[in-house]
């Protein structure tokens, strides 16, 4: 009798216990940088994971559990971005991770993550290789070398035959946009002048852009980030450039910033894009619009792209039936979504598998548009 | 092993191993100074140390008990070559040229493209183990102490004190100050050949300035009047920002006021205890 009580009360307990954990949250991490001279990045990044927080939230996942998201600083250092994710695995026990901000710091911390079998989701990770780290490592970023052909093409369709490319050659990002760049200048059949390359702190680009005015290209293609972008248009400006040179720029020209430091000087950039604020879709304005309720501000590419990626990954851990790392992975590989960035899945390397959602974008008066 | 004390492990690895490979960083600044050098080339040498023993593991796959002690034969040349020229130099100017080389060598980092330029080298096994940083630590703060209490160590502090005085009591200066040096470059290049075998990643921008101000400020706020108290300063520098996760966006704030203070009120350092030596 006392035996079989004891039992009963045991399975009360496991049943209770069960149940409990059943309407436990699922911990979903995430790593980005929120301090010190790149936090522009990260806090866009985390507005636009809360915003998609809240929408899943309000049904949640697995017939009602809540996705706990913690986000974790990394201060762009490598270091912290590693100990951030190992405090979330091994502390918050989170199934996925999302983040971090910079290729560099993915290049240190997805060998973490791979090794404990949890995935991680780069939202704004462009560089070579990435996904190469191992089969847990995904992102939803569009690689450059998907974007930059498809700049290209529209370039080519305004008669662009020569081009000249300028890069800053110190940083992994615009070193990889210029590698790709050129891979695509070429494979498009374009006809490449010139290769001139500077440092991201440089402010004179005169010698660079005379010799590159000598040999009258259609084009010139920078790979930089903002600030050197907007210095090298600027000099061109003052240099005689005229509108018969069609300036392209790489990712890194693709933010409001450019057309406040150069103004009038980056009118007729092209840059290609995986998201626009302008984009005509529904999903895209009910997103800016349930962006600028919640942040009282215009939400960017950042946060357009982590946004989508926390329901993506919301939308798998669904699909997995539990929260287990291991059935979320398998889940994510057979993602078929449809977010702000257009229709979205993998490719078997973990990449993102279509360009659809490329636009390309013109600078006209100061403001991007979608280039005609 | 329990589960919880293997996931424990496992969380703060990175944490306890990067408190050992700054603790030799500090050591790398602690003998320079000890010499009253102010040489900030720590940096520079642990960049070298670091992408010496990356590209013979990536390259070469040598085992790493020969890939560590291989890693300090660079920043020893570079030592030594750089040595005789700049230990002319003092106070600022020396600061100065050698920050000045650490960017040269950045340069050469990003230009190379068999370096890995700007995207680094990635996909570097993680091989450096616990008992190695903290072994070759111990073993850094025991040989500094014994050399500090010696004949060598008193003439080391005279020459800080007092280089003309030092020379007229037949200190051989120049052989001290090099001496220093490449000290400092061997520990240097073991903490970057450690550090690149636990963290898979090194990239050109780790072994700028930024870091060799890191390094001096370990021992800032250590003080230098043991070998201890530069480590210990380390692991105060390095442990804070973890610590101070919890005030999130605030962190670097608090970080940044903590350090002021220790040095508006500690001008010697936390630890200013001198060591003790044998009546001569």
């Amino acid at each position: 009798m006392m035996r079989r009580c004891f039992v009963a009360f045991a399975a009360v307990l496991a049943f209770a216990a069960g149940s409990a954990w059943a309407q436990d949250a699922v911990p979903v991490g995430a790593i980005e940088i929120l301090s010190g001279p790149n936090a522009a990045y990260g806090t866009a990044i985390r507005a636009g994971l809360d915003l998609a927080l809240d929408e899943i939230n309000a049904t949640g996942v697995l017939g009602g559990r809540k996705i706990a998201l913690t986000v974790e600083d990394s201060a762009g250092n490598k270091d912290q971005a590693i100990n951030a994710a190992r405090k979330l695995i091994g502390r918050d026990r989170v199934i996925a991770i999302i983040g971090p901000t910079l290729s560099n710091e993915m290049f240190a911390v997805g060998p973490v993550t791979n090794e404990r079998k949890v995935p991680i989701v780069g939202t704004s990770t462009t560089a070579r290789g990435i996904t190469d780290i191992g089969p847990y490592v995904f992102r939803t970023s569009l690689p450059e070398s998907d974007v930059i052909p498809v700049t290209l093409k529209k370039a080519m369709s305004r008669g662009v035959k020569t081009i000249a490319l300028l890069y800053a050659n110190d940083d992994a990002f615009s070193k990889s946009g210029f590698d790709v760049m050129k891979a695509a200048a070429e494979k498009a059949g374009l006809n490449i002048v010139a290769i001139e390359s500077f440092g991201s702190k440089d402010t004179d680009f005169s010698a660079q852009l005379t010799k590159i005015k000598a040999l009258r290209p259609d084009a010139v293609g920078i790979s930089a980030l903002v600030e050197p972008t907007s210095g090298v248009l600027l000099q061109a400006h003052q240099l005689g450039f005229g509108r018969e040179t069609l300036f392209i720029g790489g990712n890194g020209a693709n933010s409001p910033k450019l057309g406040e430091i150069a103004g009038a000087a980056a009118d007729g950039l092209i840059v290609g894009s995986p998201w626009f604020i302008g984009k005509p879709d529904p999903a895209n304005q009910t997103f800016v619009a349930d962006f600028r309720k919640k942040y009282n501000k215009d939400p960017d590419q950042f946060a357009a792209q982590s946004y989508d990626a926390l329901r993506i990954v919301a939308a798998a851990i669904d699909r997995a039936g539990a929260a287990d790392p291991g059935k979320l992975r398998d889940a994510l590989t057979q993602t078929k979504f449809s977010g702000v960035m257009g229709p979205f899945a993998f490719t078997a390397g973990r990449d993102p598998a279509s360009t659809e959602g490329v636009v390309v974008l013109e600078m006209q008066g100061g403001k991007f548009a979608i280039a005609p | 092993m329990p589960v919880w004390l293997d996931n424990f492990l496992w969380t703060y690895q990175n944490l306890v191993h990067a408190l050992g490979i700054n603790g030799l960083l500090a050591l790398s600044m602690y003998v320079v100074l000890a010499v009253g050098q102010l040489s900030l080339g720590q940096a520079a040498f642990m960049g070298l140390g670091a992408y010496s023993s990356a590209l013979l593991t990536l390259k070469l796959d040598l085992p790493f008990a020969l890939v560590l002690p291989v890693s300090c034969v660079a920043p020893v040349l570079f030592a030594l070559a750089i040595g005789t020229p700049t230990l002319r130099l003092s106070g600022v100017y020396l600061a100065i040229a050698t920050i000045g080389l650490g960017e040269v060598l950045r340069a050469v980092y990003l230009n190379v493209d068999w370096l890995g330029g700007a995207l680094g080298l990635s996909g570097i096994p993680l091989r450096a183990e616990f008992w190695m940083i903290y072994g070759l630590l111990g073993a850094a703060i025991l040989v500094l102490w014994l050399v500090g209490r010696s004949g060598i160590g008193r003439a080391m502090e005279a020459v800080r004190e007092d280089a003309t005085a030092a020379q007229v009591m037949g200190i051989n200066l120049a052989r001290t100050r090099l001496g220093a040096l490449l000290a400092s470059a061997v520990l240097a290049g073991l903490a970057g050949a450690l550090g690149a075998h636990s963290s898979s990643f090194i990239g050109p921008n780790e072994y700028g300035f930024e870091p060799a101000v890191t390094i001096l400020s370990f021992a800032l706020l250590g003080g230098i009047a043991t070998p201890l108290a530069p480590v210990l300063g380390a692991f105060i520098l390095t442990l804070l920002p973890e610590l101070l996760r919890g005030f999130s966006d605030l962190r670097l704030v608090f970080n940044g006021v903590i350090i002021v203070l220790a040095v508006l009120f500690l001008p010697e350092g936390l630890f200013p205890l001198r060591m003790r030596r044998r009546a001569a």
